[in-house]
């Protein structure tokens, strides 16, 4: 079952993958790169309980962080962006 | 193997919103669906993977993690959604009443 969940997120980190290649504007880019810092979170999570040792869930603590800060710098910059 | 069982189901639910990510046609569409299933899927994952890890240290990281991404998740929704609104060069589409530009035109 665990095997099924690392299947089914790196599934839905190729698709979000693909929303960040194919833009086509830059709020999309955002959006895929938000979408693939959850996956990176709930993959730590997943690996943490794969092999019963939590060393790398303050990393995922630390991406939750710095993907809000990147999100609302970069909206703040969209936003005042004059073309 | 309870907790197993929720994290897939955390995990099916990240998918679908990936789905709707790169289904949906519309920025605000997208965004949508990003924030709201990936935001409980990311609880599940974390509370089914509290239930299996054994050591207090362990379960309180994954918690944190997941009441951070409850916080920031909405709000950065929101940042996003007022940025592709207010800028011109984004093709958004609003189908319905847009209540926000009511609002400012009688500002």
């Amino acid at each position: 079952m665990i095997t099924a969940s690392y299947v089914v997120l790196l599934a839905a980190t190729a698709l979000f993958l693909g929303r960040l290649l194919r833009g086509p504007s830059l709020a999309d880019r955002v959006i895929g790169i938000d979408g693939m810092i959850v996956c990176a979170i709930c993959l730590l999570v997943v690996r943490a309980m794969d092999t019963g040792e939590g060393a790398f869930l303050p990393a995922a603590v630390v991406l939750a962080l710095v993907s809000f800060i990147s999100t609302s710098v970069v909206a703040r910059y969209i936003e005042g962006r004059d073309e | 193997m309870i907790g197993e069982a929720i994290v897939l189901l955390g995990a099916v639910l990240v998918l679908l919103s990936a789905i709707g990510v790169i289904r949906f046609g519309d920025v605000l569409s997208r965004m949508q669906s990003l924030t709201k299933a990936s935001t409980l899927g990311v609880v599940f994952v974390t509370i089914g993977s509290t239930i299996v890890l054994p050591t207090w240290n362990d379960d309180t990281s994954a918690m944190a993690a997941a009441v951070l991404q409850l916080l920031t998740l909405p709000i950065s929704a929101s940042l996003i959604a007022r940025a592709t609104y207010r800028a011109r060069n984004i093709e958004h589409q609003i189908d319905t009443v847009d209540e926000l530009a009511e609002a400012e035109g009688e500002a």
